[in-house]
């Protein structure tokens, strides 16, 4: 199993994105081999549809779920249709400390946009 | 010659300034380009009034023919078109109708669909006067496709006059692409004069000659004189704030058929603008 989660920077202890389809990282969380890895976000220059890019990015990579701090509209219908589940970490707080409350359930699922997406 | 009229922010008299340029000249046609909000044909009466659709396509993908190749979401330079997993997403609102994906779908599951974005009225307002505008659906986000609809469809006009959408928008940039002249009405106060300051750079980075007419002249403060002195920004025209204006206005007439001043303040601005061209 891989969790994505939005960063301001490449490692899992760099603070979480304000933003998802435009955050600056990645950071991909590999369960099964407990490794991390991070990726630089190509959707994050988009002038338009960021949302749907970022998310397609994110499934041709196999992620099945992600952490982010909002979703627009866009990046909700691509997710479902990648069949990716998204939860959402509150602000502040490091990639570390998000995949920690993830584990303790703590983070709520997101089943509807919570942001406008930029057109 | 084509000249658009437009303004920082909705609300600063652009309906108010486009009308009766408009019917202050004795040949002119008016497009209004303020799609998600037209109003000058509150004060526009005319007669053949023809109704059209403006559609715009976007892709149909046939998940039966469809082998998620990828192709086409490699291809589009929007986003508007995604494979996922068990089917190919389309974001008809991102969607720029080139026609692309198609081709480059090997597998013929592509095809295109028309939606009627929005619609365009015409009508004549009086001999050689002619009166276009535009109305978005609901639903529908974004304007740009009608208001080319609008720019394409006059584009022969002698003397165009453009009522342009508010701000800085794509709306706004694609309804000013092409014209001889900008005007921008602003508003003496604080606010007004950052809205108009965006506009110009606007304007600056589009390379259009444009001037300013100042409303409500008589209110506000000097800050926007300073500024247009400073910027060597050419001021067409003071036009002051009168109760009795706004009571014309409230129902629906045109100001210069009620107004000296007003009359006088719009001829002076078309002799600035438009020069020996106009013959009125
Ligand atoms: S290019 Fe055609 S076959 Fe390939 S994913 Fe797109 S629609 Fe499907
Ligand atoms: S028609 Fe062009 S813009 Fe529209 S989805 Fe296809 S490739 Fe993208």
């Amino acid at each position: 199993m891989k969790i994505a989660i939005s960063a301001t920077e490449q490692n899992e202890n760099s603070r979480v994105s304000d933003r998802f389809a435009r955050a600056e990282y990645f950071i991909i969380y590999d369960h099964d081999s407990l490794t991390f890895k991070s990726i630089e976000n190509p959707a994050k220059k988009e002038g338009s549809g960021a949302g749907g890019k970022a998310v397609k990015v994110l499934g041709d990579l196999g992620v099945d779920i992600v952490l982010v701090p909002e979703l627009g509209p866009k990046a909700l219908d691509a997710l479902n249709a990648f069949e990716i589940k998204s939860y959402q970490y509150p602000r502040e707080k490091t990639v570390r400390e998000v995949i920690y409350m993830y584990f303790e359930k703590k983070l709520p699922e997101l089943l509807v946009s919570t942001s406008k997406g930029r057109h | 010659m084509k000249i658009a009229i437009l303004s920082g922010k909705g609300g600063t008299g652009k309906t108010t300034l486009s009308v009766n340029l408009f019917s202050f000249l004795k040949k002119a046609t008016l497009i209004d380009t303020d799609v998600e909000e037209p109003n000058s044909h509150l004060f526009l009466k005319g007669y053949d009034l023809l109704e059209e659709g403006v559609y715009k396509k976007h892709p149909v993908v046939d998940d039966e023919a469809c082998d998620y190749c990828g192709a086409c979401g490699n291809f589009c330079n929007f986003n508007a078109i995604i494979p996922a997993k068990k089917k190919v997403l389309v974001f008809q609102d991102l969607c720029h109708d080139c026609g692309g994906c198609k081709l480059v779908c090997e597998s013929g599951a592509i095809s295109y669909k028309d939606k009627e974005v929005g619609k365009l009225y015409h009508s004549t307002i009086a001999k050689n006067k002619k009166f276009i505008y535009g109305n978005l659906n609901v639903g529908e986000v974004s304007g740009v496709r009608i208001i080319e609809s609008l720019k394409e469809i006059s584009k022969n006009e002698e003397i165009l006059l453009i009522d342009s959408p508010p701000g800085t928008s794509c709306s706004t940039v694609a309804a000013i692409e092409g014209v001889d002249y900008c005007i921008i009405c602003a508003e003496p106060t604080p606010f007004g004069l950052s809205d108009m300051r965006m506009v110009v750079e606007l304007l600056r980075a589009q390379k259009q000659n444009f001037g300013v007419v100042v409303n409500k002249s008589n209110l506000g403060n000097d800050d926007i004189y300073q500024y247009l002195d400073e910027e060597n920004i050419e001021l067409l025209e003071k036009i002051k704030f009168d109760r009795e204006f706004a009571s014309i206005l409230a129902e629906g007439k045109i100001l210069i058929n009620h107004s000296e001043y007003f009359r006088n303040k719009m001829k002076n601005i078309v002799k600035k603008v438009m020069g020996d061209n106009c013959d009125q």
